[in-house]
């Protein structure tokens, strides 16, 4: 129970500092550049390593902080990063994930469902559903490849979601 | 039914939570909430987070700076290589600081030209978020800064603050498609709205008639009906005006007065005399 509570934190600490991270580099870049969703990295390493309670909380933290450091938040990156979670285990107990390459493909194939999960749910939510809103997407989902390819020995040297044992959506029942 | 519930624990927990989530961003009807003691907690660890990450990213390229020209005056002059590589890291050192100086100059004249409460910002960072453009500034609450206020450069508008925390704040930007804002053609003196478009190039000239005179290069100024920006503040310059042979309202774009990449620092005005229920609209693009 402690050592997840401990994950848990490392988890949270992780996200904050990669957020912080992530907009100052934005910043650096210009306005126009597209984000890097290193909260879907993160996610998605949660759906391949962490069992479903405790990968859900962390995948819930995770979506309420970006959801946060978003300006406006609503919840949206909440929900959507519990979906991903879900889907992103669902899938993992269909794929074989053990490499960084793979980490990158999976976390950007997250990119992809938390991208086009984001614009239906505000959209449908908003009553506007625009796909130009969805043009930047390709870029980021290549740019946040590239994150999770850079963020897998972080990952695996924090051991976030460490405990799981099986894979699949139940599968640690 | 116990044993039911204590075999599928962790499924029925996930399932809550996914229904809280639901619940939870239904509820929040897409409306900005003041931020909770969770909120400003996480947001607090965050700015100082950003700070250091500004400081050592200033650190660095200032570092390279300085590499690369004592690498470009060791080709030039083997001899003097240590002295001309020391004078021009001063150089790059002193350039960087007259600029610097230039920028505050240009705000310390602002401060004498339009007198006020003001609170001078610096630029951490941009959210996460490409469909929510706003910024991260390194003063909040505990400086005087408050939700809705107008921020500003010496070059015109850059947007209101949409919500502080007690040492930071974020700043919704005028060419966020949720912003609006009521601004005059100089030359005309016509009143127009302002909208953002969602790139930074571009902002949307709104609500003015057809039959009314406007040019390519007029300069756009807010007009302070908002009830957020003072009037005369630079919005910047009509642009791709399109008269159309039907509809009351001509099409024409606006470039900003202020460059967004090159954000470094800002000011942030005191509330407006007159100032209104903030005027941001919430629902919209995603």
């Amino acid at each position: 129970m402690s050592s997840t509570v401990v994950r848990l934190a490392v988890t949270l600490l992780l996200t904050l500092f990669l957020l912080a991270l992530e907009s100052v580099v934005v910043k650096y870049l210009g306005l126009s550049v597209a984000r890097i969703d290193v909260t879907v990295a993160i996610v998605a390493f949660l759906a391949l390593r962490a069992g479903l309670l405790e990968g859900a909380l962390a995948a819930y933290a995770v979506g309420y902080l970006l959801d946060l450091m978003t300006g406006q938040p609503t919840g949206l990156y909440t929900l959507v990063a519990l979906v991903t979670f879900l889907l992103g285990r669902f899938t993992a107990s269909l794929v074989d994930v053990r490499s960084a390459i793979s980490f990158a493909g999976f976390a950007m194939a997250g990119d992809v469902a938390h991208g086009l999960l984001a614009w239906a749910i505000g959209g449908v939510t908003g009553k506007q559903l625009h796909l130009a809103a969805l043009a930047g997407l390709p870029l980021e989902v290549m740019l946040t490849g590239l994150a999770a390819l850079l963020l897998y020995p972080l990952l695996r040297r924090f051991g976030l979601g460490a405990e799981r044992r099986e894979p699949g959506l139940l599968g640690n029942r | 039914m116990l044993s039911f519930l204590r075999r599928h624990r962790e499924p029925l927990l996930v399932t809550l939570l996914l229904a809280y989530a639901v619940l939870n961003f239904l509820q929040s009807n897409r409306r900005v909430r003041e931020p909770n003691l969770v909120d400003r907690v996480a947001l607090g660890v965050t700015a100082p987070l950003q700070r250091g990450v500004v400081a050592t990213v200033d650190g660095v390229s200032g570092t390279w700076s300085r590499y690369v020209s004592l690498r470009a005056v060791r080709q030039q002059n083997e001899g003097l290589r240590e002295e001309n590589g020391k004078l021009r890291g001063e150089v790059v050192g002193l350039a960087e600081v007259r600029a610097e100086n230039d920028r505050l100059r240009r705000l310390l004249h602002y401060e004498e030209a339009s007198p006020g409460p003001k609170v001078l910002a610096r630029v951490l960072g941009v959210n996460p978020d490409p469909n929510r453009l706003t910024l991260r500034i390194d003063r909040g609450e505990g400086d005087g800064v408050r939700r809705g206020q107008a921020v500003v450069t010496t070059d015109g508008v850059v947007g209101q603050v949409l919500r502080a925390t007690a040492s930071a704040a974020d700043v919704l930007v005028v060419f966020d498609p949720n912003c609006r804002l009521g601004g005059r053609i100089q030359r005309t003196r016509a009143r127009v709205g302002v909208a953002g478009a969602g790139d930074e190039q571009a902002l949307k000239l709104e609500y003015l008639l057809r039959t009314e005179d406007l040019e390519e290069g007029d300069l756009v100024l807010t007009s302070g009906t908002d009830g957020v920006y003072p009037p005369g503040l630079v919005v910047g310059r009509v642009t791709g005006v399109q008269r159309q042979t039907s509809g009351m309202f001509l099409n024409a774009g606006i470039l900003p007065a202020v460059s967004f990449a090159k954000l470094e620092e800002v000011v942030v005005l005191a509330p407006q005399p007159s100032a209104a229920p903030f005027p941001v609209r919430t629902e919209g693009r995603r």
